[in-house]
């Protein structure tokens, strides 16, 4: 990858950060790390209704729904920043592979009106590079110190771990529980998954999330990195342990076409009731909450 | 007699016929996919899956309904959904109680479990491939010339039935030199087809996932009326040029890589799945080749094709290139995919028309 210019980053120079996709995946990750190195970054505004009606206007029609976010995102954050930052996400797992729309990314951001030269892209893939050497390197490349850049990662890893350990957090393990189980862009966000743990908190379920560790798995038939990690947890699950499963999917998401077999299978085995309820930009509070309601009561406590 | 049913590819499947015969066994295969093979597949396949996955499951579920024992689909290592596409079919046949193997072809090392299984002889294995191999050339001459000739017709369908005659002697061919002697024919049957004089067809190319470019029922037969708009629909889709990217080996391999790279460089630098690389590399070439037009066609919900249509809009802008983009799934209404040809075709008209003043 081409070295900046000198000085093209300077202390203090603002980076927006898109509120999805890899800002779940590695949650607390990218604002401390571009703190250590002295920028300043700027993650987008939470997504709201009216994000979500304006990223069904302006991005490409057939996108999923956090691709769709991350237009919305990158439009509000392009006059205000110098730069966003877009990985090349392609392996958040060792021996495993990402979706494939995410290795377009910083090339489809490029060519939005206005992003020609204002994309910091670095190629993630745990696969080959673990995430803190590809941090060191990015850093090297915006022009740090080594140790500076070190401090930075080893402080960056620090707050993720954090910031993971808070989001599994295990809860309640007394009277009804669910599971959740969605994409870490859809778990994390609370405009997406907050609804439904309303809604089943409302009908007195205790709510369990699927944990994204970073570990590494057993190999089997998905590549995909976080349907792999969802698929183990719903092998690892214990049958009685759970009341259902709620995968919260977004419209036209091609891994969960394909890996929501393989889910419904293993649930299927252990008799664990199955729910998916998919998001886009026309999803209803009214139709969410009943097909919620039919769902606690139908699985027979 | 054992019954092998072949993921049906476009007329190619027409030499994937002759290289199974070296195994011992009956081919169950087609051109295209039918209405009822795709309603059994839309029955039976994950709502969401994209078209190429429920047109191979349907078929599947029809060969099997008939008799067939194995199939065969290829092998993708790749990022996108084809990865797993025998893994779910094979789950979808047996949960409906029909009892038929699907192999994975390709990316297996050199003695993949198809060959495993049926352990042909060497001798009229290399024999066969030969004859497929041959096949091919002569079906890729067959679809470049049908392409040409039908943008120049004078009377509408007289390359169609030419290239049916074509594919059918080519069909029954069974040596080399059978194939050989149809292949000879082959020019000088399409030079008598009656042409219009005096007018230069338009030049489009036709790109995006390969399944869909490749079955006629399945794209609605964009090839045919966009030929009888007086258009020359180019395919980018070649399987003798994706075969060669498999099975050559190392500097060649690469090279051919490098170019796909060169010419997407500076709007794609990343080879993301499927034929995405490909789409890009091959827009920005019409682009630099001077075709009148782009058309890029895709199932709906592609991967890896949905995730670079901002790029190839911004080629499209950069380059003054028209594009125009389509998404399959089975309730794409003919009438529509014909309408938008036809508003596509009369822009590219008016440009020229303007241009030439």
């Amino acid at each position: 990858m081409k070295k900046p210019a000198e000085g093209a980053f300077p202390e203090g120079m603002a980076v927006g950060l898109p509120r999805t996709l890899y800002y779940f995946t590695y949650p607390g990750l990218w604002e401390e790390f571009f703190r250590g190195l002295g920028l300043m970054p700027v993650p987008a505004e939470p997504a709201t209704q009216q994000k979500v009606e304006r990223a069904g206007l302006l991005s490409e029609s057939e996108h999923c729904l956090p691709m769709k976010m991350f237009d919305a995102h990158v439009a509000e954050l392009v006059d205000r920043v110098g730069t966003i930052f877009v990985p090349r996400v392609l392996s958040t797992l060792k021996g495993h592979i990402s979706c494939p729309k995410l290795g377009a990314l910083p090339d489809s951001a490029r060519a939005l009106p206005g992003l020609q030269d204002k994309v910091l892209c670095a190629e993630i893939n745990e696969d080959k590079t673990p995430l803190p050497l590809m941090l060191e390197s990015l850093g090297m490349r915006l022009g740090r110190n080594r140790t500076r850049v070190r401090n930075a990662v080893s402080r960056a890893m620090e707050a993720m771990d954090r910031e993971h350990f808070r989001l599994s957090a295990p809860s309640a393990t007394e009277g009804r529980r669910m599971l959740l189980l969605a994409h870490p862009y859809n778990l994390y966000d609370p405009f997406f998954s907050g609804p439904v743990v309303r809604k089943l908190q409302a009908l007195r379920v205790s709510v369990a999330m699927v944990p994204f560790e970073r570990k590494a798995l057993p190999p089997d038939p998905i590549k995909w990195d976080a349907c792999s990690q969802m698929h183990h947890a719903l092998r690892r699950l214990e049958a009685r342990s759970v009341g259902g499963v709620i995968q919260i999917s977004s419209f036209n998401c091609g891994c969960d076409s394909i890996v929501g077999e393989f889910h419904r299978e293993v649930l299927r085995e252990k008799k664990i009731p199955f729910l998916t309820l998919i998001l886009d930009e026309h999803s209803s509070p009214a139709g969410l909450e009943t097909r919620l309601e039919a769902f606690v009561d139908s699985c027979g406590w | 007699m054992t019954t092998l049913a072949f993921q049906p590819w476009g007329n190619y499947a027409l030499a994937l016929e002759a290289s199974a015969e070296s195994f011992g066994v009956r081919c169950w295969t087609s051109t295209c996919s039918t209405p009822e093979i795709l309603r059994l597949g839309v029955e039976a396949s994950p709502e969401f899956s994209c078209l190429p996955f429920k047109g191979s499951t349907g078929h599947f579920i029809k060969a099997a309904q008939e008799g067939a024992e194995y199939g065969v689909i290829v092998n993708s290592v790749g990022t996108c959904r084809l990865r797993y596409y025998r893994t779910v079919q094979q789950k979808i046949l047996r949960d409906r109680g029909l009892d038929l193997k699907i192999f994975g072809l390709g990316y297996d090392g050199f003695k993949p479990p198809l060959i495993r299984h049926f352990d042909p002889d060497l001798g009229p294995f290399i024999k066969s491939v030969v004859r497929a191999v041959r096949k091919l050339g002569a079906i890729e001459l067959v679809e470049t010339l049908g392409a040409r000739t039908r943008s120049r017709e004078r009377h509408t369908g007289d390359t169609t039935r030419v290239m049916d005659d074509c594919l059918r002697e080519l069909r029954s061919a069974r040596t080399v030199p059978e194939i050989r002697a149809v292949k000879e024919t082959i020019p000088s049957r399409f030079a008598a087809v009656p042409l219009e004089t005096g007018r230069t067809p338009l030049r489009v190319g036709l790109l995006g996932e390969a399944t869909l470019l490749r079955d006629r029922f399945l794209n609605h037969n964009i090839e045919e009326i966009l030929g009888s708009l007086g258009v020359e629909a180019v395919n980018f889709f070649v399987l003798g040029v994706e075969l060669r990217k498999i099975f050559l080996l190392g500097l060649s391999r690469a090279q051919a890589r490098k170019k796909l790279f060169r010419l997407a460089h500076p709007y794609l630098r990343s080879v993301v799945g499927g034929h995405a690389l490909e789409s890009v590399a091959y827009t920005a070439q019409c682009a630099a080749e001077g075709y009148d037009g782009v058309v890029h066609v895709c199932p709906a919900g592609c991967m890896p094709e949905i995730s670079i249509r901002p790029i190839l809009r911004r080629i499209s802008r950069d380059r003054d290139l028209p594009l125009l983009e389509f998404s399959f799934d089975e309730h794409t209404s003919h009438v529509g995919v014909v309408t938008r040809l036809e508003a596509f075709v009369d822009i590219l008209d008016d440009r020229r028309r303007k241009r030439a003043r």
